[in-house]
């Protein structure tokens, strides 16, 4: 038996995949988390109003969507309901957060892919990359910024922010702070959509190159976004069946009868799965189970991408289209709130803490969120994190066993297969930071 | 013009941390433009670190046996070694203390076939290696990565929170309880501690720009003791806070005794001081810092 390791890059944490080969034929495809954090353990006896600092430090590329879900558990459990301008704001923080990690995804960890770069600091550099007519290093980091600045301007910082606590958010978004970040994103909206249209071109392109677009057997999909209204900071789950059709609804203190979580023994993330299905969260799953996104352009990009692909579409590489799509309404969807007033009003109630079991929901951009904590005597009793990468665990893994078996032949094992693997990978954005909390 | 390939060798290596640092030096745009970058998985496909690196930034604890490996091979082959972020400073958030009721459970669920293996705790990395510029923040700022990398010997930093904060420190609102994020809606304008908080920014190291006490949440001391703290027992930081609130609130010192006791403050004021209360291992005196 031969076993091949493939340390990984341009993902969030520390991962690589082992496939193992017996007499030509790929007998087996790991993606292995390499490290554990372990937050669900030592959270535990910590004062619960004190776990919405620690959490976020789960992960510094998704710490918004930990700071909201951990702030909205404890709203849960303490029976709180936040003031309508919090909840807006905290929309706004969480938009801003998709802008940064679509744009991070999209064009430093994949847009290198299609061009065969090590790093969008070298796409210039590739025969692919001169002929584009523009920096897409500097656009790339400027459209990615606007998120960093929508956190900030929403959540006080943009790594491990703050203003979202228990009750609502600390402070409003004044008038003219909320003018100049539109007057930014109307400026740098156009460059977005000219290097999300170059995304697609440059995929397609590399689609025609490699010959597959790769798995795309259909399977379960997982969402927290509504049909018709992309609310991130979202209420319950939606899961699409493998024949297409929306079957099932459930709130987040459901999701135990319906999603069978487990450990496994060649990983330290753990793998889900929707009642033994194998299921699919993160851009794909959300794009499957829209039907509107009501900003003009998002609603075009979304028709072009069901025209041309289908709808459900399946082939994992259109998780990086998808992403794309997701980036312009994301911009789009910003302005269109800064426009209202996010000034005036309540934006924080007083609240009493109390016992009891909470749950708090958001889409996190790799999918739906859960914290779940239990509070006895004012302390964390236990506390569960149900992660959005680990709802993709078992179809990251099919889709390597997918790639493996398309580069291992009697002839060999082509040079190819190293490519595939970063792209299969990539193509679902994990977080392994967050898979091992 | 200089081509990247002039520019000093600069390299990000990243041990068991949440990336945080990354995505923060990732905004100082500058960087790409001061430094020829060889070095970081998060955003270069380079599997090996490469010799002769000039600048080398340390972000996450030693927390696995591969972690401690590679820093070694990070620090024979670097000039300068920079430590970033309170994980590379202390061990971090992801350090459970001795006699925590989840550490057994944790470390008999941490074991797996052909992974690395967890070490029995999150070490700081100068248990392992010399370092040479110390970069405290959960995460640092971006502007303060750029200071760190172009003007450490000339740096200013402002030496507590407070004197970025611009919240008016009144002398006749003198709260009872430490009940402040629990009463609404905090006034922009008054100081936390006034208003009930429990915040560090008296006592904590500057040079954040205030982020979380400006727009209304308690500083939780992420960049460490100020100065006249460093590298002495948590005692000095927490008697000074004592100070604090005893001058500024009518709080009763039992409730501030309890207050100053909770995993805020353990998991950042402790980060200059030996955390891991291994005495087996030598520490570093850590003086140079931004």
């Amino acid at each position: 038996m031969t076993t091949i390791t493939y340390p990984l890059s341009r993902i969030e944490g520390h991962a690589r995949v082992v496939i193992d080969i017996h007499d030509d034929e790929v007998f087996r495809a790991d993606f292995q988390a390499m490290e554990m954090r372990g937050f669900s353990y030592y959270v535990q006896g910590i004062p619960a109003e004190q776990i919405t600092v620690i959490v976020p430090r789960i992960c510094g590329v998704c710490s918004t969507a930990h700071q909201v879900a951990s702030v909205k558990a404890l709203e849960d459990l303490f029976g709180i309901t936040p003031p309508p301008l919090a909840c807006e704001i905290r929309e706004v923080l969480l938009l801003g957060q998709l802008i940064q990690n679509q744009a991070t995804s999209l064009f430093i960890f994949t847009m290198p892919d299609r061009v065969n770069a090590s790093s969008l600091f070298e796409i210039a550099e590739t025969p692919e990359g001169k002929s584009r007519q523009f920096s897409l290093a500097q656009m790339s980091l400027k459209i990615r910024k606007i998120g960093t600045d929508l956190i900030s301007l929403a959540g006080g910082q943009f790594i491990h922010p703050i203003k979202t606590v228990i009750g609502g958010v600390t402070s409003s978004i004044p008038r003219e702070k909320a003018d100049a970040m539109i007057k930014t994103i109307e400026e740098l909206l156009p460059m977005a959509v000219d290097l999300v249209d170059n995304y697609w071109q440059m995929s397609t392109e590399m689609v025609d190159r490699i010959g597959t677009w790769g798995d795309d057997e259909p399977t379960y999909y997982l969402a927290s976004t509504e049909a018709d209204s992309f609310r991130l900071n979202s209420k319950r789950l939606r899961v699409m069946c493998d024949e297409g059709r929306e079957c099932h609804t459930f709130a987040p203190q459901e999701y135990e009868n319906y999603l069978n979580i487990e450990e496994s023994d060649y990983s330290y993330a753990g793998t889900s799965s929707f009642q033994g299905h194998i299921m699919r969260a993160n851009s794909l799953a959300r794009i499957n189970l829209t039907n509107s996104f009501g900003t003009p352009k998002a609603d075009a990009y979304l028709k072009r991408f069901g025209e041309a692909y289908g709808k459900p579409a399946h082939a994992i590489l259109f998780f990086d289209l998808c992403r794309g799509i997701e980036l312009v309404y994301a911009l789009e969807k910003a302005k269109q709130m800064l426009e209202t007033d996010l000034q005036h009003g309540e934006a924080m109630v007083r609240y009493a803490p109390r016992d009891g079991i909470g749950f708090g929901l958001v889409e996190a951009p790799r999918g739906p969120l859960i914290h779940r904590y239990e509070v006895e005597n004012g302390l964390i009793k236990k506390a569960d994190f149900i992660i959005p990468t680990v709802h993709n665990m078992l179809a990251i893994r099919r889709a390597l066993m997918v790639a493996a078996k398309r580069y291992v032949s009697p002839e060999g094992i082509s040079n190819e297969l190293s490519r595939a693997v970063g792209r299969v990978v990539r193509a679902f954005d994990p977080c392994i930071a967050c898979a091992t909390k | 013009m200089e081509t990247p390939k002039d520019l000093p060798k600069f390299a990000v290596l990243q041990l068991s941390g949440c990336s945080g640092c990354e995505v923060s030096l990732l905004n100082s745009n500058e960087w790409i433009s001061n430094f020829n970058l060889v070095y970081m998985p998060l955003v270069v496909s380079t599997h090996k670190l490469p010799e002769d690196i000039e600048v080398l930034l340390v972000s996450g604890g030693v927390r696995t046996d591969e972690d401690l490996h590679n820093l070694h091979k990070g620090a024979s082959r670097s000039k300068k070694l920079i430590a970033v972020g309170t994980c590379a400073l202390s061990g971090g958030v992801a350090q459970i203390p001795e006699g925590h009721i989840s550490r057994e459970s944790y470390l008999d669920s941490s074991h797996r076939l052909r992974l690395p293996s967890m070490l029995p705790r999150a070490y700081p990395i100068d248990k392992f290696v010399h370092v040479d510029l110390y970069l405290p923040g959960c995460p640092p700022t971006p502007e303060l990565f750029i200071t760190a990398l172009k003007e450490a010997e000339n740096a200013r930093i402002a030496s507590i929170v407070c004197q970025e904060c611009g919240r008016k420190k009144l002398t006749d609102m003198r709260p009872t309880s430490i009940s402040g994020p629990r009463s609404g809606t905090p006034d922009p304008e008054i100081c936390l501690i006034n208003q009930g908080y429990l915040c560090l920014g008296t006592s904590t190291r500057g040079g954040c720009g205030a982020l979380c006490t400006r727009p209304g949440h308690a500083c939780v001391g992420c960049r460490g003791p100020a100065n006249p703290y460093l590298n002495k027992d948590p005692e000095f930081v927490l008697d000074n806070l004592r100070r604090v609130f005893t001058r500024m609130t009518d709080i009763p010192i039992e409730e501030i005794n309890a207050a100053l006791a909770s995993p805020w403050l353990s998991l950042f004021l402790g980060q200059f001081t030996d955390y891991t209360q291994d005495q087996s291992l030598p520490q570093q005196t850590k003086e140079k810092m931004i």
